[in-house]
């Protein structure tokens, strides 16, 4: 069984591997990409999936599969909540991060399925390829994440008040303008590390299963599968780590400024030399 | 005279070195993580809940070992 499974890989010139998605054909001036299909294919696949579950939920559900989606969402719903400090605020943002957290969970996990990957060609390309192993589509997971965040924070403050809350005193200091607009690069960056460590697990994930399929040779299936059950591990892992790392940046920013009256340099000591001196 | 650099491929060496070096660093770092939950765990057994916290620094931590294993395959 699972020597069909890992055959593809072991074959005798070495293992073949993309770290980037290869075009298939052209609509238009538009490429589309293998993993651009398989990304269609499952968010199709997660569509259909969640429309059966939700027609079939019921008070006391039957069935595993249902009692797994409800308690994989039940659990997001709990940290998303947990995180902020009013409880109403981040309810609003639950039904974000649960898709979030299946979408990423089953692109992950269907990225592992036999046949995506090196089995199926198309004009000697890959048919498909893991959508989370394709960093155009963590990038744009993580723009759209972080984009909520700002974009959050700064419907819960105004647009000053989120300016002035990355500075910890006046901005007038040099001290504090260089620390607030490093603070600032250092929030844009969060778009490129959530990104790039999604991408980078997947892809280095199928790297190392394809490397150990190689170097099984014949027994591929025995050297193979303890790394396909670890990256089933990780990649739950790293939907949940993706889930928490949004979470907590949209929580501390959102908190931060529904609760900044602390931030004005009035109380602040180290503040009051740059104002002349109250006499 | 023969220039060292043209007898030997040198983008072997380069990629050996970019992962010793580029995974000792988390991996001391996931030792500490591991090392102190453990401890934190030893002193108070309450503390066991925060094992996803501990993941999700080991997470963190993480992403530099894959950054210094992905840039191997721009070494050419």
């Amino acid at each position: 069984m699972f020597g069909a499974l890992h055959s593809f890989a072991a074959t005798s010139s070495g293992p073949t591997v993309f770290i980037t998605p290869l075009s298939l054909f052209k609509i238009g001036n538009i490429t589309i990409t293998n993993s651009m299909l398989f990304g269609w294919i499952s968010a199709v696949i997660l569509i259909i999936f969640f429309t059966v579950i939700a027609h079939r939920l019921t008070v006391k559900p039957k069935g595993g599969l249902i009692q797994l989606v409800e308690a994989g969402a039940d659990f997001i719903t709990n940290l998303v909540t947990s995180s902020f400090e009013d409880k109403e605020r981040g309810r609003k943002y639950v039904p974000y991060f649960v898709t979030l957290f299946f979408f990423i969970l089953f692109n992950n996990w269907l990225g592992l399925l036999p046949g995506v990957g090196d089995s199926i060609t198309y004009h000697g390309n890959p048919l498909l390829r893991a959508f989370t192993g394709d960093w155009d589509a963590t990038a744009a997971a993580g723009v759209v994440t972080m984009g909520l965040v700002y974009g959050a924070s700064i419907k819960a403050a105004g647009f000053k008040k989120y300016i002035k809350h990355f500075f910890i005193g006046s901005p007038l200091n040099p001290m504090y303008l260089f620390l607030g607009i490093i603070e600032m690069f250092t929030d844009l960056t969060r778009v490129v590390s959530l990104s790039i460590r999604l991408f980078l697990n997947v892809t280095i994930g199928e790297i190392v299963i394809a490397v150990f399929s190689y170097l099984g040779h014949v027994v591929a299936p025995l050297t193979a599968t303890p790394f396909t059950l670890v990256e089933i591990f990780i990649a739950a892992l790293q939907a949940y780590i993706f889930v928490i790392l949004s979470v907590n940046y949209l929580a501390i920013a959102v908190n931060h400024v529904t609760h900044n009256e602390d931030l004005t340099d009035e109380d602040v000591p180290e503040t009051m030399a740059l104002r002349p001196e109250k006499a | 005279m023969i220039v060292l650099a043209d007898a030997i491929d040198t983008a072997i060496i380069a990629k050996g070195l970019m992962i010793g070096g580029g995974f000792i660093g988390p991996g001391i770092g996931i030792g500490i993580i591991g090392g102190n939950y453990m401890q934190a765990v030893g002193r108070n057994p309450e503390a066991s809940k925060f094992l996803g916290q501990a993941l999700v620094f080991v997470a963190i931590v993480e992403l530099f070992a894959l950054l210094a294993f992905a840039s191997i395959f721009i070494v050419k």
